[in-house]
């Protein structure tokens, strides 16, 4: 009876079995601890950040509503006064107020002062040489 | 048991969300939109109306408007009370308005701030609050036969407010927005503006000072001249623009009043003598006569049946066709007209513009009557000439005038310099081609007649002093309602006045018509000229036309005026250029 030789099971790499062996793992967990906070702590950041950009488009939106609102309040008020200008400067509320508030009384007649004399001829006058009040004191 | 309890729970709330997310979610989806995303109408302003000088003459504003839900209003009765003292409106009336069965009523539109404010402090349940726009005229019923009115919702009903209503509504806009609670926007939501384009300015030709003058002094015109009403309108005859047109009645209670028809173009009237220089420019373009030609002319004609008298009646007597005119003489025209001819003479009248629209485009123009040829009587040809028998209206008659101050060129008269957008930016109004009627020399012979009118003939009144003024008085019959024009006694007149100046360079062109003047003061002359002149004298200065003497300032410089300091520097400026302008062709020639 011939026996036969099972094949020889080589041994494992002196290096591999020092990865996978009991104290690296024990080296690894609280690293992976580590970055497992800090990821938890960075979603809660993420989470706190995102809540205060929400915040802060909130209030500027709101900011703008209300900005808004002025702008259109401010172009009704602007039309009201700019009607109450054209009221207060019209002729026939002034000739009211004149003739009423302030009892005045149109005149008869109206007198226009011509600019010049009329039928005044060119030369008639002549415009002062220089300036006819510098020799002029207090 | 428990498990099983919280297991059919858990199954039930499932089932309600496989429901709300999977099996029906745009039902859904369609009402949360509903409630979130809002269309807030965008509502375009309506554009202002403003004078040449851009002066508000019509704008919006924006007023309050009250309003109820019938259905939320506890007690109609009281409620109506409370408000009626407030609005000022029938108790009656609103009490049937509460009582409705409908969700909307209106209690009062447009109302004033402290009335709003009143009804706001009443607190009433189901009374409402709305914005807008009301029409407000700054000038009161200045202008408002030109201008117009418009409804309560702002559409344009007459006058210009009616012709041009598409240019100053508008168009509204719409504004989508996501809402959430107490109406704050969602950011990020559903956000999207249609803008409103607001209405265009409407830039007329009028000008305000112009306009009140206008319509104080016709006011005062036609109380002097005890007279029915009148029309003033006032034109730059170089451009055909409009600077004053008013129109004056006097109502049951005697009281004479801006009237809110525009008269100038709705009304016809027979002129009269002021027709009269249109006559004889047809004389002198047909060369049938000269101004110094000689005829002799008699106090009185027959005509057929008819007979044609000259007031005063006179003698015949050898008069210039420029005395004829002068004088106003009825006989002198009617000879000088037969040989011109039925056909010339209605020629010459229909190229000045009688019998037709001005294309002015304002609402109910009328255009007049003048009969063609064929259709004409014996006593046509006479009649015609001498303004009776044809009716214009006082627009046509100005422009016919107009055109003589032109050098023959007959303006297309206008309102509207043109429309101002949003952004300020002006966009003229398409000038309307002007029509040359008469040659410049005839124009000019018939100019210098009618001036000879003002310096010594029946318009002396119309003297502005330190200007030229052409013009020509008429004192028409007033056709009568049973026909014919009455007996001496009991006939009525409309007196008129045409005229321009300064007659070098014609700047302002005015016809004053008053209408059924009583007492001694019923002529052209008496009536209407006086009311011309102070109109010009007015007009000449807000227009900044200098007279001949304040020319001869312009030419010396160095020339003492009294004058104001900026009207000192516009003087300098005016002479500055004219001298760089002549130095410049100076070398240039």
């Amino acid at each position: 009876m011939t026996a036969v030789l099972g094949p020889e099971r080589l041994p494992r790499a002196a290096t591999d079995r020092q990865i996978s062996g009991p104290s690296t793992r024990a080296a690894i967990r609280p690293a992976v601890g580590i970055l497992g906070a800090l990821a938890v702590v960075g979603f809660f950041a993420t989470l706190l950040s995102l809540a205060a950009f929400h915040s802060i488009v909130v209030s500027g939106q709101f900011e703008f509503d209300r900005l808004q609102g002025r702008l259109e309040d401010g172009h009704e008020r602007a039309q009201v006064l700019r009607a109450e200008v054209a009221r207060l400067e019209s002729p026939s509320r002034i000739l009211e107020v004149a003739n009423g508030r302030l009892g005045m009384v149109s005149p008869p007649a109206r007198v226009y002062l011509p600019s010049v004399p009329l039928n005044d001829g060119p030369t008639n006058l002549k415009a002062p040489e220089g300036d006819p009040f510098s020799g002029s004191t207090r | 048991m428990v498990g099983v309890l919280l297991a059919g729970i858990a199954g039930l709330f499932g089932w309600r969300l496989a429901t709300l997310q999977l099996l029906d979610p745009d039902r859904f989806v369609a009402h949360g939109e509903l409630q979130r995303i809002k269309t807030v109408p965008l509502q375009a302003a309506r554009g202002a109306i403003v004078d040449r000088n851009g002066v508000d003459l019509a704008l919006s504003v924006p007023r309050v408007s009250v309003w109820a839900n019938p259905l939320q209003v506890e007690d109609p009765v009281r409620t109506a009370r409370e408000l009626s003292g407030i609005l000022d409106a029938d108790v009656s009336l609103l009490e049937q308005r509460l009582s409705k069965d409908s969700q909307f009523v209106w209690l009062g539109r447009q109302v004033s701030d402290e009335t709003a404010e009143a009804v706001l402090r009443l607190g009433a349940v189901g009374v409402h609050f709305d914005e807008e726009q009301a029409r407000v005229r700054p000038g009161g019923d200045s202008a408002l036969a030109v201008l117009g009115r418009t409804d309560i919702d702002a559409k344009g009903i007459s006058g210009m407010e009616l012709v041009y209503d598409s240019l100053l509504s508008g168009t509204d806009g719409e504004k989508i927005v996501e809402r959430g609670l107490r109406g704050v926007s969602i950011p990020g939501g559903e956000y999207s503006v249609e803008p409103a384009t607001h209405g265009r300015t409407l830039v007329l030709t009028l000008d305000r000072a112009l306009q009140f003058e206008a319509e104080r002094l016709l006011i005062e015109g036609v109380k002097l001249a005890d007279a029915k009403g009148g029309v003033l309108v006032a034109m730059d005859p170089a451009t055909g623009q409009i600077l004053a047109s008013t129109t004056v009645r006097r109502d049951e209670d005697g009281l004479i009043r801006t009237s809110s028809e525009h008269r100038a173009v709705t009304w016809t009237y027979e002129p009269g003598s002021i027709i009269k220089p249109l006559t004889f420019s047809g004389v002198l373009s047909e060369a049938v006569a000269a101004p110094e030609t000689v005829r002799e002319v008699p106090g009185r004609l027959e005509v057929h049946d008819a007979t044609f008298k000259d007031t005063p009646v006179h003698d015949p007597e050898e008069l210039t066709v420029g005395d004829i005119v002068r004088r106003s003489s009825n006989v002198g025209t009617i000879l000088w007209a037969r040989d011109l001819g039925s056909e010339a003479l209605h020629e010459e009248f229909r190229e000045f513009g009688l019998g037709s629209v001005t294309d002015l485009d304002f609402p109910g123009e009328a255009q007049g009557i003048l009969e063609p040829v064929g259709r004409w009587s014996g006593t046509s040809l006479p009649t015609v000439a001498i303004g009776q028998g044809v009716a214009v209206t006082p627009l046509q008659m100005l422009t016919a005038y107009a055109a003589l101050a032109n050098g023959g060129i007959r303006p297309a008269p206008t309102l509207v310099l043109g429309t101002r957008d949003d952004g300020g930016m002006f966009s003229p109004r398409r000038v309307r081609p002007s029509m040359t009627v008469v040659s410049a020399a005839v124009a000019s012979e018939v100019v210098a007649m009618l001036e000879r009118v003002v310096e010594s003939g029946t318009g002396t009144k119309a003297q502005v002093a330190g200007y030229r003024v052409a013009g020509k008085t008429g004192t028409a019959w007033k056709p009568q309602s049973s026909g014919g024009y009455g007996s001496k006694g009991d006939r009525t007149y409309v007196a008129s006045f045409a005229g321009f100046l300064p007659v070098e360079a014609p700047r302002l062109a005015v016809l004053v018509v008053v209408d059924e003047p009583a007492g001694h003061s019923y002529s052209g002359g008496r009536a209407a000229a006086p009311v011309f002149a102070e109109f010009a004298r007015f007009a000449v200065r807000q227009l900044r036309i200098p007279s001949a003497d304040e020319r001869i300032g312009l030419e010396h410089a160095g020339r003492v005026m009294a004058m104001t300091p900026a009207r000192h520097r516009i003087l300098a400026e005016a002479a500055e250029a004219a001298r760089l302008e002549a130095a410049g062709a100076t070398i240039g020639g």
